[in-house]
Formats: C-alpha cells, sequence, structure tokens
C-alpha cells in the first residue's frame, strides 16, 4: 500500500525515540579503573624517583640479599596477556548470545588470574627480604601487593558478571556489565605491564 | 534492609513522578540511596565536622597568641591541632559539603531521575561519616601528624585514606550523573554551571585523591614497618600537605565558582553572559588545580625534602592562570548582573560574599609565585587556604540557601542566614589578613618541623620581624576564627529553624535551569516532562518564550 500525506504526518507527530542507554556503568568502570591504576602508578613513580636518585649517586638500588628474579614477573605479564584474550572472548560470546562460551572463558580467566596471584606470591616468597627491611623492599611489596588486590578486584568482578551470564541477564545488547568488566581487567593488565617493567626488567 | 532509591532508567517511571514515601523510623535515613537524603546527610554532617575544624584553628591562633608559655596545650599539641584543623576544613568539610549539595542538586539539574550510582552515593556517606569519626578519634589517642602513639598515626592515616576513598566513590557517582544521565537535547555545552564544575572539577579529584590514597598507604606501610624513609610521624603531615596549598586548593573553589554561576543569572533575572567563555574558565581553573606534582619530595634515607618545582615555570604559570581564570569568572558575573535587574536576594549575597574571599585567595596565590617575596612556607600560605577554603564554603551554603526549596522543601530564614554568611566572612578575613601580615612577617607555618624546633614556649618560625607584633597577629587570627565559629552556628541555626508554615513553591526565585521544573521538595523520578532543550537555560527559554511550552518531551532516563 502506498504511504500517504497523512500516514507522514503521523509518523511526525510520534513522540520521539527513547535515549539510547546510557552506559553509566561502563563510564563509572572507566573512572573507578583510573582510579585504581593511578593510585598504583603513584607508587611506581615515587619508586622509579627513588631509584634514579640512588643511580645517580652512583649506588646500587637494591640491596644485597634481595632476589627480583625475572621468571615470577615476566611468568605474570605473559598469564595475564593471555587473559586479555580470554576475556575479550567472554564480551563476545556474549554479545552472540553464546552462554557456553562465555562460561569457558570466563573460567580460563579467572583460572588465569590465580595463576598470576600465585606467580606473584611466589615472587614474593622468592625475594629473600622482608617488608621491613629495606625502603626498596618495602615499594615492590606495596606495588605488587596493591596490583594484585586490584586484580582481586577484577577477578570479583568477573565472577559477579559470570553469574550474571549464568542466570541469562547479560546477552547480546544488555552485556554492558561484562564490557564494564573487561575494561576493568584491560586496565589492570595495562598497569601490570608498567610493574613489570618498572620492577622485573629494570629493578 | 531495603535501599529506597528510584531507578536509574526510568524512561517511563519518571514520566509520573510518586509521592516519596519513606519507610519508617532510623530505616528511612541509613537505608536510604535517594540522592536528596543522602546530599543532606553530607551537608549536616560536614558543617559539624566544620566547627570541629573551626574550634581547632581558633585554639591554635590563641595558643600562638602568648609565647611566654602554653595557653591552651603543649607544642606539639599544638602541630595536632593544626594538622586536625587543615583535615577538617578541607576533607571532612568544605569537599564532602560540595559533593553532597552536588549528589542532591545535579540529577536535578542535568534532568536525571537519580545520580548514577544511588547506593554507591549512599555507601561513599557512610564510609566517610565513620572514617571520619575515626579520624577525629585517632586525635584523641595521641593520634595524628606529629603523634606519640605510632599505631594512632597509623590509625590516623588508614582513616584518611577510607576518607579519601568514600570521597573518590561519591565524586565518581556525580561526574558519571553529567557525562551519562544528561536530559535529550542537553549536550554538554548546554549543561548548567554547577554541574560543569562539579564535571570538572570532580574529574580532577578523581585523578588527585588516588594520588594522595597511593601516598597514605606507602606512608601507613612505613609507618608500620620500620620507619625506614618517610619520617615516621613526623613525616606524616608533609606527605598531605599538598592537598592545603595552590595549586589542589583550588579545586574547592571551582564547584563554589559554579554556584556563583548558577546563582548570579538567576538574581539578575538575564542568562548568563558569555555561558561558553565561563565553562572554559571553569575548566581552566580545573586543569591548573591539578596539584598532585607539587609535593614535597622524599629521599631513600629520609633526608631533606626537595622542591625542585618550587618558582619553576609550571608553578608560576599556574599561579597566575588561576587568577586569570577567576577574574575572568568575576567580570562575566559583572556583565550578567550589569545587562539584567538583580535582586539582592540572600543567595546571591553569600554567594557574592564566597567569591570575594576566593578572589583574594587566589591572587594571595599568585604572590607566592614571586621568589623575590619570600613567601613560600610562611603563614602567607596559611592565609591564603582560609581565604580560598573559607570563600568556598561561604559560597556553598549561599548554595544551599539557593537550593533549600529542593533540599528541604522550604526557605532558609533570609535574617538568620545573611548573619551567618556575614559573620562567616568576617570571621574568615579577620583569621586570615593576620596570618598573612604575619607571613610577610617571616613567620614559618604550622606544617612541618618549625614549631618542634622552637620548642614550646616561643613563637614558631619567627625569622624577622618583631614577636610581640606576630604574637597579636596570632591572636586576632585566633578571634576571627572564633568568629566564623560563630557564624557557622548560626547559618546551622537557621538550617535547623528553616522557614515553616507552606512551601516555598516550586520555582520561588524563577530559575532558569531543569531543578526549578519539578516540586519543592521534588518527588520520586523528578519530572513528569521536560521542555526542549535548546540552550543552557531551558526554563529561562520558556518563560521568556523562546520556546513553545507544549513543545514537551518525555523525561529521560
Amino acid at each position: 500500500m502506498a504511504t500517504t500525506a497523512t500516514d507522514l504526518e503521523v509518523f511526525s507527530a510520534a513522540p520521539p525515540s527513547p535515549p539510547a542507554r546510557p552506559r553509566v556503568l561502563l563510564v563509572g568502570t572507566a573512572l573507578g579503573a583510573s582510579g585504581a591504576a593511578l593510585t598504583l602508578l603513584t607508587l611506581v613513580a615515587l619508586y622509579a624517583r627513588l631509584r634514579a636518585d640512588v643511580l645517580a649517586r652512583g649506588e646500587v638500588w637494591l640491596p644485597e640479599g634481595s632476589n627480583v628474579q625475572l621468571t615470577p614477573g615476566s611468568m605474570g605479564m605473559a598469564t595475564l596477556t593471555l587473559s586479555l584474550f580470554t576475556v575479550a572472548w567472554i564480551v563476545q560470546a556474549l554479545h552472540n548470545d553464546d552462554r557456553g562460551h562465555a562460561l569457558m572463558a570466563f573460567a580460563v580467566s579467572l583460572v588465569l588470574a590465580a595463576a598470576y596471584v600465585n606467580g606473584a606470591a611466589y615472587g614474593w616468597q622468592q625475594m629473600g627480604v622482608g617488608i621491613a627491611s629495606s625502603p626498596q623492599a618495602l615499594l615492590i611489596f606495596a606495588i605488587t601487593g596493591l596490583h594484585v588486590a586490584m586484580t582481586g578486584v577484577g577477578m570479583l568482578f568477573l565472577a559477579v558478571m559470570a553469574f550474571k551470564a549464568v542466570g541469562g541477564q547479560l546477552t547480546g545488547r544488555a552485556a554492558e556489565g561484562v564490557s564494564a568488566a573487561a575494561l576493568y581487567w584491560f586496565v589492570t593488565v595495562a598497569t601490570y605491564s608498567v610493574v613489570w617493567y618498572t620492577i622485573t626488567i629494570t629493578k | 534492609m531495603t535501599v529506597t532509591e528510584a531507578s536509574r532508567e526510568p524512561v517511563e517511571a519518571a514520566a509520573t513522578p510518586v509521592p516519596v514515601v519513606p519507610p519508617p523510623g532510623l530505616a528511612a535515613v541509613v537505608g536510604s540511596g535517594d540522592p536528596r537524603t543522602v546530599g543532606k546527610l553530607f551537608i549536616g554532617t560536614s558543617l559539624v565536622f566544620l566547627l570541629v575544624a573551626g574550634v581547632a584553628g581558633a585554639l591554635v591562633g590563641f595558643e600562638l597568641g602568648d609565647a611566654s608559655g602554653k595557653q591552651v596545650f603543649e607544642a606539639d599539641t599544638t602541630l595536632r591541632v593544626f594538622t586536625l584543623h587543615g583535615t577538617a576544613a578541607l576533607l571532612l568539610g568544605v569537599l564532602p559539603l560540595l559533593i553532597g549539595l552536588a549528589t542532591a542538586v545535579v540529577p536535578l539539574q542535568v534532568g536525571a531521575a537519580t545520580v548514577a550510582f544511588p547506593r554507591a552515593s549512599a555507601a561513599a556517606y557512610w564510609v566517610w561519616l565513620v572514617a571520619g569519626g575515626i579520624l577525629l578519634a585517632s586525635y584523641a589517642i595521641d593520634g595524628g601528624p606529629f603523634g606519640a602513639d605510632d599505631d594512632a598515626v597509623g590509625l590516623y592515616v588508614l582513616a584518611l585514606a577510607v576518607v579519601a576513598v568514600a570521597l573518590f566513590v561519591a565524586t565518581l557517582s556525580v561526574v558519571t550523573t553529567v557525562l551519562t544521565l544528561r536530559a535529550p537535547g542537553m549536550s554538554l555545552r548546554r549543561t548548567p554551571l554547577f554541574s560543569w564544575s562539579v564535571l570538572v572539577a570532580g574529574t580532577v579529584w578523581l585523578l588527585t585523591l588516588p594520588v594522595l590514597g597511593g601516598m597514605l598507604l606507602v606512608t601507613y606501610l612505613d609507618l608500620r614497618y620500620g620507619q625506614q624513609f618517610l619520617g615516621g610521624p613526623q613525616g606524616v603531615y608533609d606527605r598531605i600537605a599538598w592537598l592545603f596549598w595552590q595549586p589542589t586548593l583550588y579545586l574547592v573553589a571551582v564547584p563554589a565558582l559554579g554556584i556563583v554561576a548558577d546563582v548570579v543569572p538567576v538574581f539578575a533575572q538575564r542568562r548568563h553572559q558569555r555561558h561558553g567563555t565561563a565553562m572554559v574558565l571553569l575548566g581552566l581553573l580545573s586543569a591548573v588545580g591539578f596539584g598532585a606534582w607539587a609535593q614535597l619530595g622524599v629521599t631513600i634515607d629520609g633526608g631533606e625534602a626537595p622542591t625542585p618545582w618550587l618558582f619553576e615555570g609550571p608553578w608560576v604559570v599556574v599561579s597566575f592562570l588561576a587568577i586569570v581564570a577567576v577574574l575572568g569568572l568575576v567580570g562575566l558575573w559583572n556583565l550578567t548582573l550589569a545587562a539584567g535587574r538583580p535582586r539582592l536576594s540572600t543567595p546571591l549575597v553569600l554567594a557574592q560574599m564566597g567569591t570575594l574571599a576566593i578572589v583574594v585567595g587566589v591572587v594571595a596565590g599568585g604572590a607566592t609565585a614571586i621568589d623575590a617575596l619570600d613567601l613560600d612556607g610562611t603563614t602567607w600560605m596559611t592565609a591564603q587556604a582560609t581565604m580560598v577554603v573559607g570563600g568556598a564554603l561561604v559560597a556553598a551554603l549561599g548554595g544551599v540557601a539557593f537550593w533549600a526549596p529542593k533540599l528541604y522543601g522550604k526557605l532558609l530564614p533570609d535574617a538568620g542566614t545573611r548573619l551567618g554568611g556575614t559573620l562567616l566572612l568576617l570571621g574568615i578575613l579577620v583569621a586570615a589578613v593576620p596570618q598573612a601580615v604575619a607571613g610577610a612577617l617571616g613567620q614559618l607555618r604550622l606544617a612541618g618541623a618549625g614549631l618542634l624546633d622552637a620548642g614550646p614556649g616561643t613563637v614558631p618560625g619567627v625569622v624577622r620581624g618583631d614577636v610581640d607584633t606576630v604574637e597579636l597577629l596570632d591572636l586576632v587570627s585566633g578571634v576571627g576564627l572564633a568568629v566564623a565559629v560563630l557564624g557557622g552556628l548560626t547559618i546551622a541555626t537557621a538550617l535547623l529553624r528553616r522557614r515553616s508554615g507552606e512551601g516555598p513553591g516550586d520555582d520561588p526565585w524563577s530559575g532558569h535551569t531543569l531543578e526549578w521544573l519539578t516540586t519543592s521538595p521534588p518527588a520520586v523520578g523528578h519530572f513528569a516532562s521536560l521542555p526542549p532543550i535548546t540552550s543552557e537555560a531551558p526554563v529561562y527559554d520558556a518563560r521568556h518564550g523562546a520556546v513553545r511550552p507544549a513543545d514537551t518531551t518525555e523525561a529521560p532516563a
């Protein structure tokens, strides 16, 4: 049937379409994750500044007896890098309404995160010095400990989203929550890359 | 417990605001996620903390007023009370007051049904309240910076860190509200200036508070594990002192100036002149207010803290850009008032008084950037902080008076509010001017080892000038803060004795922005419908026929 002028008038008088769903959780998560990253980067900046001052005086940065091993830190970086892909897999699977793959990706991501935490704990054991032994050790424990805490929050966020996915709340366009969790996770991994370079690589 | 709140996505629900039916008893307060309730809680509690800060400052002034012996407490206690004054005034006082006002008003201004994260805002308030209480309690058990009990000092640091986290969450909620929940048609360019100021200043607070949190974490760990390089209890204040001087100090001025920017056009009965320029100037002041870089340095062996940034380019530029921004805003408000027919109502009076104090404080800050004046580290900086924070407080109270119909459903009594505001400003001026003069005479500020080095019974840090003169100035400063406390009590009384009888109506001031379209106090969901938003002053447009009032749209999410 041909469209008449009257029909068009009806359309023009229709109320405006509802506003696009505001990405409240995503924006809030972006701001919150930035705050968490900034807290950590503040400590990294303090570490780098003090290290530069000490090296400029021709002294050795890490005190005698301390042992910041390359392997646990680098394994942590590799593990978290892998988790970037599995978290992206979660988001893609839920956007495709594929809950089976999404849950599998959730599980793999959480296992990788747990492996990173385990590696960090191993690194602390191998350091050979306690937190009270020197300012350097205190800063290393503070930075790596804070990052493990940040990772823990990310794991909790992912776990909550996994439960929501199991409940069928996160599918298709309604998957903003898991996008927010993924964003937080990406910031966590990006932050670790700075920690890894500063402490594990340059020591 | 049930949390009462409006849905964030009430496209349909908001179309028909429903009367508020609060749960009975304490649950109405404790379980509320209503932004107005949370905002009022922030405002009320921060006023109590501000009274504590004022009393502490006055006691310090009286103590320093006579160098012959202890008047109120020992020398090391004077330092601790001074830090209590600063901490309570900023992080338990003016900043939460502004956040509370923003939590209640911003959703109304942007046409939203509630804040972005109502439960997080409520949780932030309660956490802030408890942490603030613990912070005060830590002073009572010999804690706080320069305290003798290491555990109590550690408790202070932890409580302050939790306060920072709570303020971060509350700020995040209002910033996200402005970013995501604006009504259809309200582009950022059309955002009311108070909401805009909350957005820009809040964003910089979101960058600043994590830095504070990081510094507090490492300070706590150093305190707890051997006090290896941050100076123990004596070094705690050095890690947070940057919050209390420029440029970070200006971040509390930005939302206060945003309040003024919303109040002036309403009482000038004229659209804000050059709204876009005002947005740029508020943004500029916020940008220069990021001051986490201007901290006292740290050395690995706990040696003297370097300040390599002092009198360098960025410090000087920031100091003078702030003056440009504030004077530019004052110029725009003068233009607006000149173009309109000003009504000298209480909110405008308080807003102007607050602006005056902020302008003086910011200009005084510019003077500290001039190396030849040798004002850095003196009580000139204390005076500057007193002016800026005090000015922000007076302007914020002007905002409370302005939005009282939306906050409380009542107007504040004019006489009491004006008297309180005047006493407050007078007290701030009487407190700050002698501090500034004493600073020019060379008195070092109480934020380091100055007083301890001087020992009990001496005026701290007087490096030149007459001791008797400095003592007198300190005493007058203490009297000024006592007058300010009196002003605060008068305003608190005015708040408690809100005008009874019939409500003020939905729009008693002939406002310009969306909050004046809803009821006083607002119903849950806030708006039944909204006019088309084609400018920053949609209600002014509707009143003056710039758009047809019938062209309304459904309320947004």
